[in-house]
């Protein structure tokens, strides 16, 4: 029996080693590319760290973090990032779920709507941006000179506040419905076809397909993009900065736009560090209750 | 039985050892003079020419044989600039040897660290050597009694205007910015095209927004730092400058997206005989002169900037330093290629092949030069007396601070009182 207990226990442990070293190299690479630089990132917002005056560096605690609170400039760059979030999300969701259903349906030009998904999704976000910044110029844009051809006069979209608001709301949808619409696709192949014609053959409407077969079977799927478009707009920098670098002035200034700015711009280390903790910390409690949604729908 | 050869080394390993150890004396001599050393430069954007760069380079190389200079571009901006050198310095990275920097820059750079201090590998001939620039750059290239770039192109913000329509309307080059504004009123209205607009200045926020404010501000004799780096920002001159702009807004001089409008866009109006008055660097005349497709080639003049009235005339100085990297791993051999980069010939060289300025004053007065660009004579005092923007290691929240709160008072989206009091608030608060 002994014996019998002895390789029983030996299996095991040869088995936890194996599993060990299976998961060995994942812990060390998210270790080097997760860990360690998240480790840095608490440890520097810790400090006063100014690279202009690197003899002045110090252990400051939760310093860093009080003046950001007292900051105005944070407050303003939060306003910013949930304004820009509040309307880029439930636009990119939408306009993502209509390009879906459109790149699922049977129409025959179902594959033009599918390689169109693609484009937006592959151009680089800064590049989507100078795109559209194009678009708004006061001189060259095509959307001015729609203006002029109705009618009206040119306007300046980029230098007013509210209308680069807009402008950079509407590049930000068009890039991230794309994305969007990919994830909602795939989910939306998964769905058996049999369900909706069952459904259709009862007499269902067309909307009533889609509320109460199709909606509910996808719903995993739309929080999964939910989840992903909502860090995306919450760490909102290539888009805005490109088309406006956060302006005109500061108007259009989002959090990781401040965060570049302190860090790479005023070489504050310490003080953008503690910013870029707290988007993190906010990027992670905002997922929280999405990644409940999806493992109750799973259960 | 097989004789051994007489060539054998296990055989006679005596008889071969000192051939052998020639050939090794002789392959580690070779190496020593042949061992190529690449260094590796950072030279900006197209508009600092990295292709004449490369000429001046590839001599050195054919002088120099072992060292082999590599170039890397980079952003087409000063501030973007900047940050990527922040970037790759920051991390520590060896890669980059010698750095083409703004005027700006030094500073901030020498402060984080990032900066080798040249005054060891010049020796005796230091002083002498420095003392040959202006002032103003043996200023801003020193930082704690150290010196930390060379000049390599001088730059200067001038007023460049059409003669072809003032001569038309036989009109003078203003000298005051009611004159200015008087004048380009009376050539577009008289020439009825759609197209001509009064004048371009920098408003987008970029580095030439910083100088945008700062030129009428100067022009009321006012400091904006003291000796000891403390904002000295003069509030009721301020808001003047910015009101000096915001009129020629309002009487359609200066064209309503001037707050979009960037340093290579008023060139491009102004080459395309769109501008009656354009206000840009020193560098752009080349372009206006000899560009391909230029519609103003023989119609340019340049003059110093308007004053406000009862004010000085000012210019801003720009242009680019060569420092060496801290992190670089062939220090004296950088230090040697930025000094020759800083040299008299290679100075000459460049307001030949460029039409960049010299950073020497007894350039400015050298039959060499005036061969080349006639019109140093007249704008070398003007070059020589310039101003250069706040020298800070915190340039970086000056610059952030002065060209947003520039642009946002040009587009209209902050009063220039709000403005004034955002420069007064944010800046007070680090320059202190």
């Amino acid at each position: 029996m002994s014996a019998l207990a002895t390789t029983k226990a030996s299996a095991t442990r040869a088995r936890r080693t194996l599993g060990w070293l299976l998961l060995a190299p994942a812990v060390v690479l998210l270790g080097a590319v997760v860990a360690y630089p998240v480790g840095r990132l608490l440890y520097a917002s810790l400090h006063q760290l100014n690279l202009v005056d690197p003899a002045a560096t110090r252990f400051v605690g939760l310093a860093n973090y009080a003046e950001l609170f007292a900051d105005p400039n944070f407050w303003h760059a939060t306003g910013v990032t949930l304004r820009l979030a509040l309307v880029t999300i439930p636009g990119a969701m939408l306009l993502g779920l209509v390009l879906a259903l459109a790149a699922d349906s049977d129409s025959r030009w179902r594959w033009a709507v599918r390689l169109a998904l693609l484009l937006p999704w592959a151009l680089p976000p800064g590049f989507c941006g100078m795109m559209f910044a194009w678009f708004f110029n006061s001189d060259y844009g095509v959307v001015n000179d729609l203006l002029v051809r109705l009618g009206q006069t040119p306007r300046p979209f980029l230098v007013a506040p509210g209308p680069a608001f807009f402008a950079v709301s509407l590049a930000s949808i068009w890039k991230a419905s794309s994305f969007v619409a990919l994830i909602l696709l795939a989910g939306l192949q998964t769905i058996p076809a049999e369900l909706v014609e069952v459904a259709r053959l009862e007499g269902a409407t067309r909307w009533q397909r889609f509320r109460h077969v199709t909606l509910p079977l996808l719903w995993p799927s739309i929080l999964v993009a939910l989840i992903f478009r909502s860090i995306a707009a919450l760490q909102a920098f290539d888009i805005p900065y490109s088309m406006t670098q956060g302006g005109p002035g500061r108007s259009n200034e989002t959090l990781a736009i401040l965060t570049n700015t302190l860090v790479t711009e005023f070489l504050d280390i310490g003080y953008g560090s503690a910013l870029a903790t707290l988007l993190l910390g906010l990027s992670l409690v905002l997922s929280v209750p999405y990644l409940r949604g999806l493992y109750r729908s799973h259960d | 039985m097989n004789s051994p050869t007489p060539l054998s080394p296990r055989r006679h390993p005596r008889r071969l050892r000192r051939p052998l150890l020639g050939l090794l004396s002789l392959a580690l001599a070779g190496q020593a003079f042949t061992a190529d050393i690449t260094l590796r430069v950072f030279a900006g954007g197209t508009a600092q020419r990295p292709d004449l760069l490369r000429h001046i380079l590839d001599d050195y190389e054919a002088a120099h044989p072992g060292i082999r200079v590599e170039i890397q571009t980079g952003a087409a901006t000063s501030e973007l600039q900047r940050k990527y050198l922040s970037t790759v310095l920051n991390a520590s990275d060896p890669s980059l040897d010698a750095l083409q920097i703004d005027i700006v820059s030094p500073a901030q750079f020498a402060a984080a660290g990032w900066l080798e201090p040249l005054d060891s590998y010049f020796g005796a001939e230091r002083d002498a050597y420095f003392a040959s620039f202006s002032p103003v750059y043996q200023k801003v290239n020193r930082y704690r009694d150290q010196w930390v770039a060379i000049p390599f192109t001088t730059d200067a913000l001038f007023l460049y205007y059409r003669t072809d329509l003032l001569a038309k309307y036989n009109l003078p080059v203003p000298t005051t910015w009611e004159e200015l504004a008087q004048t380009a009123k009376a050539i577009v209205d008289g020439e009825h095209n759609a197209q001509l607009r009064g004048l371009s200045i920098q408003g987008a926020p970029i580095e030439g927004a910083v100088c945008t404010f700062l030129l009428p501000y100067w022009s009321q004799g006012r400091e904006f730092l003291d000796a000891n780096g403390r904002l000295t920002l003069d509030r009721s001159a301020a808001l003047r400058s910015f009101a000096l702009w915001r009129d020629l807004l309002a009487r359609n001089i200066l064209p309503a997206n001037t707050a979009e409008t960037k340093t290579g866009d008023t060139i491009n109006d102004f080459a395309a005989g769109q501008l009656v008055f354009a206000l840009n660097w020193g560098f752009a005349w080349t372009v206006f002169d000899q560009a391909p497709g230029t519609k103003v080639k023989g119609q340019v003049g340049v003059a110093r900037i308007p004053r406000v009235a009862g004010g000085e005339h000012v210019t801003s100085l720009g242009g680019w330093q060569w420092s060496v990297s801290a992190f670089s791993r062939h220090k004296p051999e950088t230090v040697a290629l930025i000094r020759y980069l800083g040299s008299p010939e290679v100075e000459l060289r460049l307001a030949r092949e460029a039409g960049f300025l010299p950073s020497r004053p007894a350039a400015y007065t050298d039959p060499a030069y005036l061969a080349q660009l006639p019109w140093l004579a007249e704008a070398g005092p003007v070059i020589l007396s310039g101003r250069s923007r706040p020298i800070t290691p915190r340039y970086a929240e000056v610059s952030e601070t002065l060209r947003n709160t520039t642009s946002a008072v040009l587009g209209g989206s902050l009063a220039p009182e709000e403005g004034v009091t955002q420069i007064e608030d944010r800046l007070r608060r680090v320059l202190r």
